[in-house]
């Protein structure tokens, strides 16, 4: 059977069908089952076309309904009926198109027709949506868990490889039992794999894209990293003294900033605006303080009078800061507390 | 507008007795659509339509007097091979008496107006 036969078939099936237009879709659809087959009989054993041998599909149809026992097709009763029959135009069209390209496709993979290919690939299709049922189902039960390669369950290798072995038998045994024969199974059946081949689309896209980000996913997209928790810097000189008023700067000379320049108030538990410039933003706050009280330097900013801090000696910031150990030389908390960019910032990084 | 009732038309008749004679060519061998068609045709019903055979096969089927089932053929299309069941069976012998009867009654009806 050539294509044009088919052509000829479908044309006149559906000629017929339109004029059974006024009985119900379902009596129709059921009449008209094995009308292709029957036909292409009739087209094999020659002598011309359908139409010659039978006659017009219109008169074919109404000896039909009429031997078959309903009353003779007329125009469409219905709005529905109307819309099932344009409906049943298009589907006809999209098959006659979907059977052209079939025939052209298949040369270019070496087939007389692309379906023929399509069908030696089927059993891959079953193992292929035995996976994708798996995976949605895990995705369904598993509420947390982002889209990954195995149908986890709550993290468990067991069962994910369980569940993916029980889907892809699953999905093989429907396979060799075909394509459900009553309407609605049929119909679930077509909706599930609808819904199968949607996921498997949105979810190979977002896996993918998983993938791509992988690198620093965990810093970009959790906000975490290792100095989140810093809120306050300080900087001790060779002598182990608390140097003041610290300018951090990086390598490019960019300012870096940690924390927040707000200190908890020790007695009221209030936070308040950091007295200082420059780090540690809260001296009273140090972590080591030595020995020696006057190694814990003031509040070098004389722009803030009136705010002493609560352990400020009575050394100057000046008379400190210069150590006996000039190796590491710290940046010297001037009273100006700005140190020049070009004067030896602190480099991080 | 002609009147129907001068001429005895074959194809009226036919409508009365194609389930009769569905039946009839289906009791000794099932058979597909149009392989029916031509054992009808081959038996001299020359003006049966395809429609017609096609319907009646599936109107006498969804009436449950037929049983079906499909045959796969390697070069052709699958095909419907519809065979009696025992109410078909059932239906056969008794349409097949009315027919006789009826028949039978238009041979004597005929032969005495011949006589007369």
């Amino acid at each position: 059977m050539n294509l044009t036969a088919q052509d000829e078939i479908a044309v006149y099936v559906e000629g017929v069908r339109l004029a059974l237009a006024g009985l119900p879709p379902a009596t129709r659809d059921e009449l008209l089952e094995d009308l292709p087959e029957h036909l292409a009989e009739v087209l094999a054993e020659g002598g011309g076309s359908l139409t010659d041998r039978l006659g017009p599909p219109e008169a074919y149809a109404a000896e039909l309904s009429a031997s078959a026992g309903f009353a003779a097709g007329g125009q469409p009763t219905s709005r529905y009926a109307a819309v099932t029959d344009r409906a049943a135009r298009h589907r006809a069209r999209i098959n006659q198109a979907v059977r052209g390209a079939d025939v052209r496709v298949g040369p270019l993979l070496g087939y007389a027709k692309a379906s023929e290919f399509l069908v030696l690939l089927r059993p891959a299709w079953w193992v292929l949506r035995g996976y994708l049922a798996a995976m949605a189902v895990a995705f369904m039960f598993d509420g947390n868990s982002r889209l990954g390669l195995m149908p986890r369950l709550g993290g468990d290798d067991f069962a994910a490889v369980l569940l993916l072995a029980l889907g892809i038998l699953g999905s093989i045994w429907l396979g060799r039992r075909g394509t459900p024969t009553r309407k609605w199974p049929r119909r679930a059946f077509r909706l599930a794999t609808v819904y199968l081949v949607l996921f498997a689309l949105i979810g190979f896209f977002e896996v993918d894209s998983a993938a791509q980000r992988d690198g620093y996913s965990e810093v970009g997209y959790t906000g975490w990293n290792e100095f989140t928790d810093v809120r306050d810097v300080y900087a001790y000189d060779g002598d182990g003294r608390l140097v003041s008023g610290v300018q951090l700067y990086d390598q490019d000379g960019n300012p870096i900033r940690l924390g927040e320049p707000y200190c908890e108030d020790p007695t009221s538990g209030m936070s308040v605006p950091s007295r200082t410039l420059g780090y540690p933003h809260c001296p009273e706050a140090a972590p080591y303080h030595p020995g020696d009280p006057s190694a814990v330097t003031p509040p070098p900013d004389a722009s803030t009078p009136g705010s002493p801090a609560p352990s400020a000696p009575e050394a100057s910031p000046s008379g400190a800061a210069p150590a006996a150990d000039s190796s590491s030389k710290p940046p010297a908390p001037s009273s100006s507390a700005r140190p020049p960019a070009a004067k030896e910032p602190a480099r991080v990084g | 507008m002609r009147s129907s009732v001068l001429r005895v038309d074959p194809t009226q008749l036919l409508k009365g007795v194609l389930d009769l004679a569905v039946l009839a060519v289906l009791r000794d061998e099932d058979g597909y659509g149009y392989d029916i068609l031509r054992r009808l045709r081959a038996a001299g019903l020359e003006d049966v339509g395809d429609a017609s055979v096609y319907g009646t096969l599936r109107r006498l089927f969804n009436n449950g007097l037929l049983n079906s089932y499909v045959v796969p053929s390697d070069e052709g299309p699958h095909r419907k091979y519809y065979a009696l069941n025992a109410a078909g069976r059932t239906e056969l012998q008794r349409s097949g008496k009315v027919w006789s009867g009826f028949a039978s009654i238009m041979d004597d009806l005929l032969r005495e107006r011949g006589k007369a």
